[in-house]
């Protein structure tokens, strides 16, 4: 029987081989999956019983680093208590740590805050070995603490007069995110209570509220670019050819009679100049009838091609929270290009995207992809290539007319009349035509760089319902930049 | 080379696997004192880990876990002074760790943060458990007292097959309300009294088959028919792999209880595979199995369920439902990582049952990875202890009995362990020595003390020549 039983000794040792490979698996290489799994208890009660990482606002250099998100002890317990130093006027970046869930950056970066990052291993063994407390990863945020709190301050203004608006800053030659704001908005400390029943409540209330506040009108929420997009539509038409440059001529009939029949006006039906006025000219004016002749010549599918190039029509891009996509649809129909070129029909942009925009024309040839936390030194990447040095340099200069030339739409509210000599800004306004029938409101738009000359900062603006570009969404993009860059 | 055989290191090569010629108790001692050294450590270090104090009761726990182990050892010394040294101090090791991990799971959260009280579990289950101990160690000594040859069961072959399916069959046939605790029918409960008869059934049916089976081998291990290059038994001799068939499929159907079924049926088949040496035997019950396994999968739920939650324990609803229990441990594992958080400083109460069929992931979760390994260890040189008890000793009967008996803890940890790790689908069963409850830790002691009686009689030199005046010597002629 001897043999019998060294072969059943065999399969013994092979049942434990099985079992120790077996809890190796789980042990060493699924931890970190298995810590990441939905409703994991062990890691959710570990959270309040180590210090989270803060998440900090470092844009305005070192020295004036600002902590917007930061973890101290209870007194008389064994917890750490989250608390927002400035909470709705960062709620959108840094998003809630609740014990129902987590959003925004506290939930991007959650592995990092909560020191369980594969990179933070060697760290966290360190600390274990020497006897330190375990204690989250800080995340540095590119986020200006100036130009956020500027921008918060500007569209509070804009959500007492009853308006949902939002407002995004970008550095153009990083891609690296200044200000990221949208109203209304939420109190994140509301949502670190560790009462279940309480914190239902609170969220239920939130979330049932009509005006939203949980939504993220920066990178969530969509809105018609309106005459903005021109900025678009000048590029694509400078790229391919089909209009020489911005002292060419166009086209600009009031009416201007479309292929199927309909009849496309300037505001309030004015005569766009002269009625054959140079690009540039019509592009300060911001002229309907004009940009609509150039966009039925690019047509369709060359508009939307342009627009991919300047970062719409892509759904996988994250800062690191997910942005929705920014939509410009295909129009083969010609007479429907014409309303593409100018920013209606179904173009669906964000705040995030109109900011790009602005960033994308002086950037020259590319599009940074923004980035909010500078964690691992986000390096900045390239999103796509958008147009060239000089087709980039062309609509600049159109760009500093809408704000220079007395009759540009944003002399007054972006130009001398209220900055002086203090700095150029480099814009393009847009007033979107909203809802069926048009009915709605309208939705005020300002895109921009500056200073024109070498831009550090541009800003996306929209505020819906505001009206006009330049009287509802331009006075804030200036508020925005004056305190990015320091002018009074 | 002439010598008399006075001792034992002269034994011819024959039995060249009896390496160790003498008793070894001083060895065996030393361990036991490592082993109360290592559970006194652990006890310490589920205070220091719960609130940086030394535990409440540390001297009188200690004590009477250390004159518990002692006691074992002095009745070795008396009655099994030739077995193996290392399967008492194993086994007190184990036991000694299970007793900390249940006084610990009692304890709960840490820093006067009560956690969850376990409702499963009552303020006295570590005195229990420590009586339990003491009931198990004198079961121990109380079969090695009673049974001084493992041969003498075998006059009681039949009787305790019969005692075995009467203890299996007590809770099929007992009302639910007497019977079953969370849906399985596995218990005796009257009163106060909680009794798991399947822990000692599997030892009377160990007993059982070793004694039928070495009576009848010759016969199983007759060829039949051959068919693909292997040779079937006769078809008259299939009876007692369908009667152990059958029976695993009634506690199956009757009891629910899987892994008690697949326990026994696999017992079985170890068992009729050492004693006929017939590759065929196993085919015949693998192929019964995954018949039964089948059949079991498709008309009773619970065990279709069962796969789907070993299969899929994140998908959909399972985390928070039916899976709860699996992904609790799971989690707890991977919380723990390699290291482990250290006793007392993570979250094992989280999972349900933690102290009885999940006590492993609590040590995974707590231990870590390196702790458990050790542990996996230990039950690996357990098994291997036994099984060379059972090469080394020559008498059939105790050979096959110990090969049975080894092979069954080894399938249980198996069961048990890959159940709640994610090997296997999961099956409640006891974990030998570590699981709270006092018939699985009376039982393992008594499986023990078999195993040490059978090292006994392996080891044990041969008699001593008698030394008639020099006329009669036994003289070898090298």
């Amino acid at each position: 029987m001897n043999r019998a039983l060294f072969r059943l000794s065999l399969a013994c040792l092979a049942m434990f081989v099985l079992l120790l490979l077996n809890v190796n698996y789980v042990q060493a290489f699924q931890a970190n999956s298995l810590a990441g799994e939905p409703g994991n208890s062990r890691v959710f009660d570990q959270q309040f019983q180590y210090q989270r990482g803060s998440i900090i606002a470092v844009g305005d250099g070192s020295g004036h680093e600002v902590t917007i998100a930061g973890s101290r002890p209870v007194k008389g317990t064994n917890t750490y208590h989250r608390y927002y130093p400035s909470g709705p006027a960062y709620a959108p970046v840094t998003g809630y740590d609740s014990i129902f869930g987590k959003t925004g950056i506290e939930g991007a970066e959650q592995k990092y805050l909560a020191g369980t990052a594969s990179s933070l291993t060697v760290h966290n063994l360190i600390g274990l070995l020497t006897g330190k407390p375990k204690q989250g990863a800080t995340v540095n945020l590119t986020i200006s603490a100036k130009a956020q709190q500027a921008a918060y301050q500007a569209l509070l203004n804009e959500q007492q007069q009853g308006h949902d608006a939002a407002a995004v800053a970008i550095d153009p030659r990083t891609g690296a995110i200044l200000a990221l704001a949208s109203v209304p908005t939420f109190d994140p400390n509301k949502y670190t209570t560790l009462d279940g029943a309480k914190l239902d409540k609170i969220d239920k209330q939130y979330r049932l509220d009509p005006a939203q506040p949980l939504l993220n009108r920066a990178i969530n929420a969509t809105f018609p670019p309106g005459s903005s997009f021109k900025l678009v539509t000048s590029s694509a038409a400078f790229s391919t050819g089909k209009v020489a440059g911005p002292n060419a001529t166009v086209n600009a009939p009031q009416p201007f009679t479309l292929p199927n029949g309909h009849q496309l006006n300037n505001d309030n039906g004015q005569i766009c100049g002269n009625g054959h006025p140079q690009v540039i000219e019509a592009f300060w004016l911001s002229c309907n009838t004009a940009f609509g002749q150039i966009g039925i010549n690019l047509g369709g599918a060359t508009l939307r091609d342009y627009a991919s190039r300047f970062g719409m029509n892509s759904s996988n891009l994250t800062i690191p929270m997910p942005v929705s996509p920014s939509v410009v649809p295909l129009n083969t129909d010609r007479s429907l290009s014409a309303y593409t070129a100018i920013g209606q029909l179904d173009d669906q942009l964000t705040p995030l995207q109109e900011a790009m925009d602005a960033a994308a024309i002086y950037l020259v040839q590319s599009v940074q992809a923004p980035d909010l936390s500078t964690i691992q030194s986000a390096s900045p990447s390239v999103l796509s290539q958008a147009v060239s040095q000089q087709v980039a340099n062309e609509v600049a200069q159109m760009m500093i007319q809408v704000t220079q030339n007395p009759a540009g739409t944003a002399y007054q509210t972006a130009g001398p009349p209220t900055l002086g000599n203090s700095v150029v800004i480099a814009g393009k306004t847009g007033t979107a035509e909203n809802g069926v029938n048009n009915v709605g409101l309208n939705d005020a738009v300002f895109t921009c760089f500056a200073p024109a000359a070498s831009p550090t900062i541009a800003v996306g603006v929209i505020v819906k319902g505001g009206g006009f570009g330049a009287d509802a969404a331009a006075p804030i993009a200036v508020q925005i930049i004056k305190a990015y860059l320091g002018l009074h | 080379m002439t010598t008399i055989s006075s001792h034992p290191a002269a034994r011819p090569a024959a039995d060249a696997v009896v390496a160790m010629p003498r008793g070894r108790r001083q060895t065996e001692l030393l361990m036991l004192v490592f082993a109360v050294g290592v559970v006194l450590l652990a006890y310490a270090s589920v205070g220091l880990g719960l609130n940086g104090k030394l535990p409440a009761g540390i001297a009188e726990y200690g004590l009477a876990f250390a004159v518990i182990v002692f006691a074992a050892h002095l009745a070795v010394r008396r009655l099994t002074p030739w077995a193996d040294p290392l399967l008492l101090p194993l086994a007190a090791l184990l036991n000694g760790l299970g007793i900390v991990m249940i006084y610990r799971l009692q304890q709960s959260g840490r820093n006067g943060n009560p956690g969850f009280q376990i409702s499963t579990m009552t303020a006295s289950s570590t005195t229990q458990q420590v009586l339990y101990s003491a009931l198990g160690v004198a079961a121990f000594v109380g079969v090695l007292a009673f049974i001084r040859e493992v041969r003498v069961l075998q006059r009681y072959t039949y009787t305790l097959g019969a005692a075995g399916l009467f203890l299996l069959a007590i809770p099929a046939l007992l009302p639910a309300s007497h019977s079953a605790i969370n849906g399985a029918k596995v218990w005796i409960l009257l009163g106060p009294i909680k009794l798991e008869p399947g822990e000692f059934a599997k030892l009377a049916l160990a007993v059982f088959f070793a004694g039928y089976l070495v009576a009848k081998r010759d016969v199983l291990a007759l060829a039949g028919r051959r068919f693909l290059g292997i040779d079937l038994p006769r078809g008259r001799d299939l009876g007692p792999v369908l009667i152990a068939w059958a029976a695993s499929l009634l506690i199956l159907i009757f009891e629910t209880d899987i892994g008690m079924s697949a326990l026994f049926f696999g017992l079985f088949l170890a068992m009729i595979y050492v004693a006929t040496q017939r590759t065929s035997w196993l085919l015949i019950g693998v192929a019964l199995f995954l018949f039964g396994a089948f059949v079991a999968s498709n008309l009773i739920g619970h065990v279709g369920e069962r796969f789907d939650i070993w299969l899929h324990p994140f998908a959909g609803l399972n985390p928070t439902h039916n899976a709860y229990q699996l992904v609790q441990g799971l989690e707890g594992m991977g919380f723990g990582g390699i290291l482990g958080t250290g006793l007392g400083q993570g979250q094992p109460f989280l999972t349900p049952l933690a102290q009885s069929d999940f006590i492993v992931t609590a040590f995974g979760e707590e231990l870590g990875l390196a702790g458990l390994m050790a542990m996996l260890l230990i039950f690996g040189l357990m098994v291997q202890r036994g099984l060379r008890a059972a090469i080394s000793v020559r008498d059939p009967f105790s050979k096959l009995l110990g090969g049975g008996l080894a092979f069954v803890i080894a399938l249980q940890v198996f069961i048990i362990v890959g159940g709640v790790t994610g090997l296997i689908p999961l099956t409640g069963i006891t974990t030998p020595f570590l699981s709270q409850g006092g018939s699985s830790l009376v039982a393992s002691w008594a499986l023990i003390a078999l195993l040490m009686r059978i090292s006994d009689a392996a080891r044990r030199p041969a008699p001593q020549p008698i030394q008639d005046e020099g006329m009669t010597q036994v003289v070898r002629a090298g």
